[in-house]
């Protein structure tokens, strides 16, 4: 348990998806005017990424893995189908995103008219596809990659409630033209980027263990 | 005739000359109050306006200026000479201090006006005086050996990107002060990582240490003989016993007790220790904190959270314990590095600061507590209170608006119920 907590604060603050990576930018600028908004992709990106993981853990492992899928026993030879993962994520992605648009869509049907064609649009945010294939380049086990979806999905929602809190801010303030909307949304990324440093190169793990 | 009545002759037309109008306006307003007010509706007339208000905060950095140039003077002579007092010596030292400070503060200012000067001209406002404390505190923060052209790239882009891009003084999220900092940091970490201390004026060769001296300082020796004090000899080489970290450092590695065997908690509270310009001495820099916080610019609220926060979280990783850093007594934690300095000019800066009084509280005690983390639990940095500042510079519009959004509903529940 305690290395999947490890995973979970690496994912949420040393290593955040967007300010760290820059995975998952599309959304995060189109939809960080307004707090309320934010919020809602924020939390349906914490749940598709939560959800997604262990589902694709899972497939990876069992079906796509040499050594380790169903088809080795079945066929008696091993395979390689590796090369479908990328497919078969996506595939896992847009299915439980479509399950999100169902729920938002029937609970909040507010949200939903305001977070528009970005909604679906989930199933192409690169911080859910990427945080799948880090689980895989990683070697994460079931309970950690649970951690890092968790963890990764938390630390975009709070990238983009803070950018949103600061851009309902910047309202009023006197920006120069060349700069209003996107340009001054990409600055501000860059220096919540510097902000986030802070705490870059703090390892978890290695102090668990007593600083070593 | 008084003097208002020579500079109002020296106005130049505004129609004929507007740039020079421009800067003529934000010297005129720097000097006097200005006469145009608000005739109609309700209005509180009062002289304290937004130049009044930086200038309160630019006195009470004065008692830091005095220290810092004399303390540059100090470390360096007494690199040279181990046994030196503090007060021995007392004209090279202030000497030597004034030529390393002056340059730098002369840059800063000058980059970081020009730049002011230049968009009020361009967008036709008077000059915003926001540099005014920025441009104080910039050398303050400073290693007193940093190259001047450094100092200038990261005032331009702190100004730059961090304000004038914003929308100017007042709207920026980000303070400026710690911009200019951090982009020294992180784009010349060769020359500023913080883990070696600064005494200025020292140069390697061949792995032992000689004075070196500017002609600046080396123009004041006739002076200085004449006096017959110590006077700046090119190439001098520098005792064995000097060491090259700073208590941070040093704690990281050994702990409490290596910190102590090098420098004396004496010697870090009054600050005549080496570290960056302004930052070493407490006692003052509480002075200055004290001044702002009778004047009320200051938030005392964010100073005591932060101060909370940074002890708590010093004592839970004293609990913790698992690093020789992280024994090393929440109350010692106080006496290195720049918790003060950042507590008192940089957490309360009220721009970037959260506004409501219950988000101050939220505000600095994250601070205190962040900034503690980094600069234990961190490897990569040595001191963690600017990374702290500016990493709660984001959350403070996200802070504010929860705060406003509670007592929103808090009240939409008083009025529906009744």
């Amino acid at each position: 348990m305690g290395s999947a907590f490890n995973v979970f604060l690496e994912a949420a603050f040393i290593e955040n998806l967007v300010l760290a990576y820059f995975l998952g930018m599309c959304s995060y600028l189109a939809v960080s005017k307004s707090v309320k908004t934010a919020i809602g992709l924020g939390a349906a990106v914490i749940f598709v990424l939560g959800i997604t993981m262990p589902i694709n853990w899972l497939l990876n492992k069992f079906l796509l893995e040499p050594g380790t899928n169903i088809f080795g026993g079945m066929l008696g030879q091993e395979m390689d189908l590796t090369f479908l993962r990328f497919i078969l994520f996506i595939a896992i992605i847009a299915s439980m995103v479509q399950l999100v648009e169902m729920i938002i869509e029937k609970y909040s049907p507010s949200l939903y008219i305001s977070l528009g064609i970005f909604l679906p649009l989930i199933t192409v945010n690169c911080a859910i596809l990427g945080g799948s294939l880090f689980m895989v380049s990683r070697d994460y086990n079931l309970v950690e990659s649970v951690a890092f979806g968790l963890g990764g999905g938390f630390g975009w929602f709070l990238a983009i409630v803070a950018i949103a809190a600061i851009r309902e801010k910047m309202l009023y303030s006197d920006v120069p033209p060349a700069l209003r909307g996107l340009g001054m949304a990409f600055i501000l990324t860059g220096l919540m980027g510097i902000a986030f440093m802070s705490l870059m190169g703090i390892d978890p793990a290695a102090l668990a263990n007593g600083g070593k | 005739m008084g003097l208002i009545d020579f500079v109002k002759k020296l106005e130049p037309d505004k129609k004929k000359s507007p740039k020079l109008h421009t800067v003529y306006d934000g010297f005129f307003t720097f000097l006097y109050a200005p006469n145009s007010v608000t005739k109609e509706g309700v209005h509180i007339r009062d002289g304290m306006d937004l130049k009044r208000t930086m200038f309160m905060v630019v006195i009470a950095l004065q008692l830091c200026y005095l220290f810092g140039t004399y303390n540059i003077g100090h470390q360096h002579f007494a690199a040279l000479y181990p046994d030196l007092g503090l007060f021995s010596g007392f004209v090279p030292k202030l000497i030597y201090g004034l030529v390393q400070l002056l340059p730098i503060f002369v840059v800063a200012n000058l980059v970081g006006l020009g730049i002011e000067f230049l968009y009020a001209a361009k967008k036709g406002h008077p000059i915003e005086e926001g540099f005014l404390v920025s441009g104080a505190l910039i050398p303050l923060i400073m290693p007193p050996d940093v190259p001047l052209w450094m100092l200038a790239m990261s005032v331009a882009f702190a100004v730059i990107i961090g304000k004038e891009a914003f929308g100017g003084t007042g709207m920026n999220i980000f303070n400026i002060a710690l911009l200019s900092r951090v982009f020294i940091f992180f784009a010349y970490p060769g020359e500023i990582s913080g883990d070696a201390v600064w005494v200025s004026g020292i140069t390697e060769i061949e792995k032992s240490l000689f004075t070196d001296y500017s002609w600046m300082h080396t123009m004041f020796n006739p002076l200085l003989e004449w006096m017959g004090t110590y006077s700046f000899v090119e190439g001098r080489p520098i005792v064995d016993s000097f060491t090259g970290a700073t208590p941070l450092g040093l704690a990281a590695k050994g702990g409490w007790d290596a910190v102590t065997e090098v420098y004396s908690t004496t010697a870090m509270w009054w600050g005549t220790i080496p570290g960056s310009i302004g930052e070493t001495s407490k006692p003052l820099i509480l002075a200055g904190a004290a001044l702002l916080v009778f004047i009320g610019i200051g938030s005392w609220r964010i100073m005591l959270s932060m101060f909370v926060g940074a002890m708590l979280t010093g004592m839970a990783l004293n609990a913790w314990g698992a690093t020789p850093f992280m024994e090393v007594p929440w109350l010692y934690q106080f006496y290195m590095g720049s918790f003060f300095f950042a507590m008192a000019f940089m957490a309360t800066d009220p721009v970037t600061a959260t506004a409501t009084t219950k988000g101050k509280w939220i505000y600095g005690f994250f601070i205190g507590s962040v900034g503690m983390i980094i600069r234990v639990l961190n490897p990569a940095y040595p001191e963690g209170w600017m990374l702290a500042i500016l990493f709660m510079n984001t959350f403070a519009p996200l802070i504010d608006h929860f705060v406003l959004e509670s007592n929103i509903s808090k009240r939409l529940k008083r009025t529906t119920s009744e």
